[in-house]
């Protein structure tokens, strides 16, 4: 079977806080600021803390079943069959979010940055490095998002800061938004944004222990709240709710507004690198685990044979919507709002279920169920 | 009459062969016959195994039958070859009979066809026969007369001796040089002759003496050609291993300090040292290095950069993951560290192993600084990495696909200059790195002084000249210029090749993508550098896996501050000084009274 190498707690902090905070790059911020108004800034805290509590789920059910990836867990749960159809579900479901996202950054670019350059173009380019970072395989990565992390954290905070010229405090009332009943139903109903923790279960054997990943779920929701957060605040600050529900990136926004004197002006595409890392990594870590969940559920030994196969099919997907308005108020919306109920829904389910049928992990000489 | 005729018939026959064509005789060509190679293969290879016995291989050859199958050699022929022989075929000792070894030492080298062996025969005192070994050039002739040749002639040399073979008593109480072995091995014999050294052999016994007697030229101690500093040694490695290894040691003044030896290249025998502290390296480390050095299986091995491509763990990557230095300090303080040097005979380089990433950043030069200064130049040459590898592909992503960024004033100048230029922004700049390229390579090749000299006037002048050409812009010159700088402040030789090739792709992936592309390309150099591993150890190690913190791997901290060797390369003895390693700043200067032990430790 596969071999993933180890890695600790701070990459794996990394590798989910990157692959979360990604989507505030993109229309995410327009969306949410669409729908709560100036209650935009902590409807988001909303979606963080009940992610945070289907993570404490999670976490009970890999607790039940230590040293076990998600996948192995519903082997275990499910049943071999079933099982495996869900772990394929999964990997499915990846495939899709990966493919989605990568058009998602293409409808960006285009629009922003190289409007004359081939779409094709763009999400080929894009694809070769996923691929690599699939071949060197896990490891690579996370240490990576370590390295990105930082630089996004760093450059996100220069630029919020070189806006700061236009921010308004009075921008962001009235404090209650739409109301605060909207704010946390539409909250609840969006955590499906804090998503991504959910592929650290998959890798939970380079996670080494169960201290670790429940640091490393904790600690990424907690800090893309907080960064996500603080952007949409500041965004709101700058463009104020009205403008702010019209922007295709909020933040692409922010940048291209930067005036600090007139030499250093529309510095957009300084900032075009935390763009790129960061929604390589995030494309990289579900394209990734697409593949290894696979081979996990169909035992295939050496997932780098799939690469390419699999490459081709997130360029497919990435192709499925016609246009920028279909992938946002239709794929997007699924993949942040509805898609809880699949990918929160299941492993919750399977921890009722162990619960009911009292199927744990025994430890014993030959590990049996 | 007669006369006459043959005369005319002769002009007429001299006069036909100017007007007609005369087929010339064509001279034969050399050629190189072709040669059976699998026939040759074997014929080597059984001559390796048993050279002594030629006669052997011979018969065994015409014994092979048309289909190459051997016939089994009657064991009568087998004990008459052994006997026969100066070396037995399976035993691999040494016979017991000079001549059979003055024979055996003749095959080996090719005698006398081969001019460079001398064999001496004597009589040891005037009554054993004897004789010495060695080669010409390679060997002092000097230490050989005096103190090898002059104490065997002499009468009494041997008188007290009561052993049937004399170079025991010889090796005991004769020979007079500084180091002089038993040798039972004909390979060692073989090979201790390469070396320079002098065999001795007495008739009637199985066994060599090896003098040392090595005496080649040799280039003196010089300043170091690539890693030059202001402050500090200015010493460098040479040519000769003995030399290096003695540098080296000359500032490692320790007990524990290792020099291993291993021989490299089956057919140059290429002598390699590796020196590490024996207590302080990681013996796995040490370990690996000798199984990889041991696993090499090649014929030539020319020096320290064809044995780091047979070491290094990732072939392919366009930065190195050994460190090559030829500076004794720099190695030693590696080897200080827990690390491993290889030396190669032959190369002014040592090889350092493990390293990581930042190690090719540094040089023995902010050692030597106080650590502001260090801590600066060192920031400098990490802008000078990123401006090499990045400026021209920024310059054409800027110009190309994002024109916005450039301020109004600025964007009108860089306009201006390039209005009369009649090719793209892309071909400039390929024009400019290749001549700049061009350049720098004709002024390594060009010998002496004038290679300082065409680097820089070919550069002002190739400039000014394609400036004033409208050929490239002015802007432009600077870029490349500034590119040069950049890449000529790396520090290591290795690296800065990296750098320069990956600085064409940059310049691609910007012309294909803008900044785009350059961001691809940087995380896809960075993918592949944070995979590298160099013998266990990540490369670039401070990005996990978790590490204590280095005081000297960007910034350098004041040297007080740096308690520890680096984490990664797992030394043994993890802790270089105590806490407080300034046990002055705890005592009272006239006094010498403690103070409280509550201070803070912090500025010690």
């Amino acid at each position: 079977m596969m071999k993933e190498d180890n890695f600790g707690t701070k990459e794996a902090v990394s590798l989910a806080t990157l692959a979360i905070i990604t989507k505030v790059f993109y229309t995410s911020p327009f969306v949410i600021v669409n729908s709560l108004g100036t209650a935009a800034w902590y409807g988001t805290l909303v979606s963080c803390i009940v992610s945070l509590l289907v993570f404490l789920l999670l976490y009970q059910l890999m607790k039940r079943f230590p040293g076990d990836d998600l996948q192995a867990v519903f082997m275990k749960v499910l049943g071999k069959v079933l099982g495996r159809i869900v772990t394929v579900l999964f990997s499915v479901y990846l495939l899709y979010y990966a493919g989605m996202n990568l058009r998602e950054f293409l409808e960006i670019i285009k629009a922003y940055i190289l409007p004359y350059t081939p779409p094709s173009y763009i999400m080929i380019t894009f694809l070769s490095v996923v691929a690599l970072f699939a071949f060197l395989g896990l490891e690579v990565l996370a240490r990576f998002s370590y390295l990105g992390l930082w630089i996004v954290l760093i450059t996100m905070g220069l630029l919020l800061t070189f806006g700061s010229t236009y921010y308004n405090a009075n921008y962001i009332k009235p404090y209650l938004g739409y109301g605060i009943d909207k704010t946390i139903i539409y909250g609840v109903l969006r955590s499906a944004a804090y998503q991504e923790f959910i592929l650290l279960a998959f890798i939970m054997g380079s996670l080494q222990g169960l201290k670790n990943f429940k640091r490393a779920g904790i600690g990424s929701i907690l800090l893309s709240g907080g960064v996500i957060s603080i952007s949409l605040l500041l965004y709101l600050m700058m463009f104020q709710y009205t403008v702010g529900s019209e922007n295709l990136s909020g933040l692409f926004q922010i940048s291209r507004s930067i005036y600090l004197s007139r030499f250093f002006q529309r510095v957009e595409a300084i900032f075009l690198f935390i763009w790129v890392i960061s929604s390589v990594v995030t494309v990289a870590i579900a394209f990734y685990i697409s593949i290894s969940i696979y081979c996990k559920a169909l035992n295939i030994g050496d997932h780098r044979p799939l690469i390419l196969p699999f490459s081709f099919l997130t360029f497919l997907v990435a192709f499925f919507p016609k246009n920028l308005t279909e992938t946002v108020e239709f794929h997007m919306l699924f993949i942040r709002q509805y898609s809880s109920f699949v990918v929160y829904g299941i492993p919750v389910l399977v921890l009722v279920l162990s619960l009911i049928l009292g199927r744990k992990r025994v430890e014993s000489r030959n590990e049996k169920v | 009459m007669v006369m006459i005729l043959k005369k005319s018939k002769n002009g007429f026959w001299t006069l036909l062969s100017l007007i007609t064509y005369k087929k010339k005789d064509k001279p034969e060509e050399f050629y190189i016959p072709e040669v059976n190679e699998g026939e040759s293969r074997q014929v080597s290879q059984e001559k390796n195994n048993d050279k002594s016995t030629p006669s052997t291989n011979e018969k065994q050859n015409t014994q092979k039958d048309n289909k190459g199958l051997k016939k089994p050699i009657p064991v009568s022929e087998l004990k008459k070859e052994k006997t026969e022989s100066g070396v037995k075929k399976d035993e691999n000792c040494i016979s017991c009979s000079i001549d059979e070894n003055i024979d055996f030492i003749n095959r080996m080298f090719n005698a006398p066809v081969n001019k460079d062996i001398v064999v001496r025969e004597f009589n040891i005192a005037g009554h054993y026969k004897a004789f010495i070994t060695y080669l010409s050039g390679m060997a002092d002739k000097i230490t050989i007369s005096n103190f090898i040749l002059k104490p065997l002639l002499a009468k009494k040399s041997v008188e007290d001796a009561e052993e049937d073979c004399k170079l025991d008593y010889i090796l005991k109480n004769v020979i007079e040089t500084h180091q002089a072995k038993k040798i039972t091995s004909p390979n060692e014999v073989i090979y201790e002759i390469l070396n320079g050294n002098t065999c001795i052999y007495a008739d009637g016994c199985n066994f060599y003496i090896s003098a040392e007697t090595v005496g080649f030229d040799k280039r003196g101690v010089d300043k170091p050609q690539t890693e030059g500093i202001v402050s500090g040694s200015q010493e460098g490695f040479n040519e000769t291993l003995r030399t290096n290894i003695t540098l080296v040691r000359k500032i490692i003044r320790n007990n524990n300090l290792v020099t291993e030896f291993l021989t490299v290249g089956e057919r140059n025998k290429n002598l390699c040292s590796i020196l590490y502290i024996k207590g302080l390296a990681n013996p796995a480390v040490v370990q690996e290095v000798k199984r990889r050095i041991n696993g090499i299986k090649t014929d030539f091995m020319l020096g320290d950069g064809m044995m780091e491509q047979f070491i290094e763990d990732n072939t392919f990557s366009i930065v190195p993951t050994i460190l090559s230095t030829e500076r004794p300090d720099r190695t030693a303080s590696h080897i200080m560290e827990g690390r491993v040097a290889i030396l190669v005979d032959g190369a002014p380089f040592a090889k350092i192993v493990p390293v990581t990433s930042h190690s090719l950043f540094h040089t023995p030069e902010e050692t030597y600084l106080r650590w502001q200064y260090g801590t600066f130049i060192r920031l400098i040459r990490f802008l000078a990495v990123a401006l090499a590898a990045l400026l021209p592909g920024l310059y054409i992503g800027l110009v190309g696909y994002h024109r916005e960024m450039i301020p109004t004033d600025l964007m009108i100048a860089i306009v201006k200059a390039k209005e009369n230029v009649p090719f793209p922004t892309l071909l400039e700049i390929l024009l400019m790195e290749v001549s700049f390229e061009l350049i720098r390579e004709a002024g390594i090749r060009i010998p002496g002084i004038i290679g300082n000299t065409i680097g820089i006037i070919g550069a002002l002048i190739l400039g000014q000249a394609a400036v004033q050409a409208n050929i490239v812009s002015p802007v432009l010159i600077i870029i490349i210029a500034v590119t040069g700088l950049g890449s000529f402040a790396i520090p290591n030789y290795n690296l800065a090749f990296g750098v320069r090739i990956v600085r064409f792709l940059f310049i691609l992936a910007a012309a294909a993508l803008g900044y785009y592309g350059i961001t691809l390309a940087f995380i896809a150099i960075a993918a592949l550098i944070l995979s590298m591993k160099s013998f266990g150890v990540p490369f670039v190690s401070h990005l996990g896996p978790q590490v204590r913190q280095s005081h000297d791997a960007i910034l350098r901290w004041p040297v007080w501050k740096q308690e520890y060797r680096p984490d990664p390369v797992n030394p043994l003895d993890v802790r270089r000084q105590p806490k407080i390693s300034r046990k002055w700043t705890a005592k009272d200067p006239k006094t010498g009274i403690d103070r409280e032990r509550n201070n803070d430790d912090e500025g010690r």
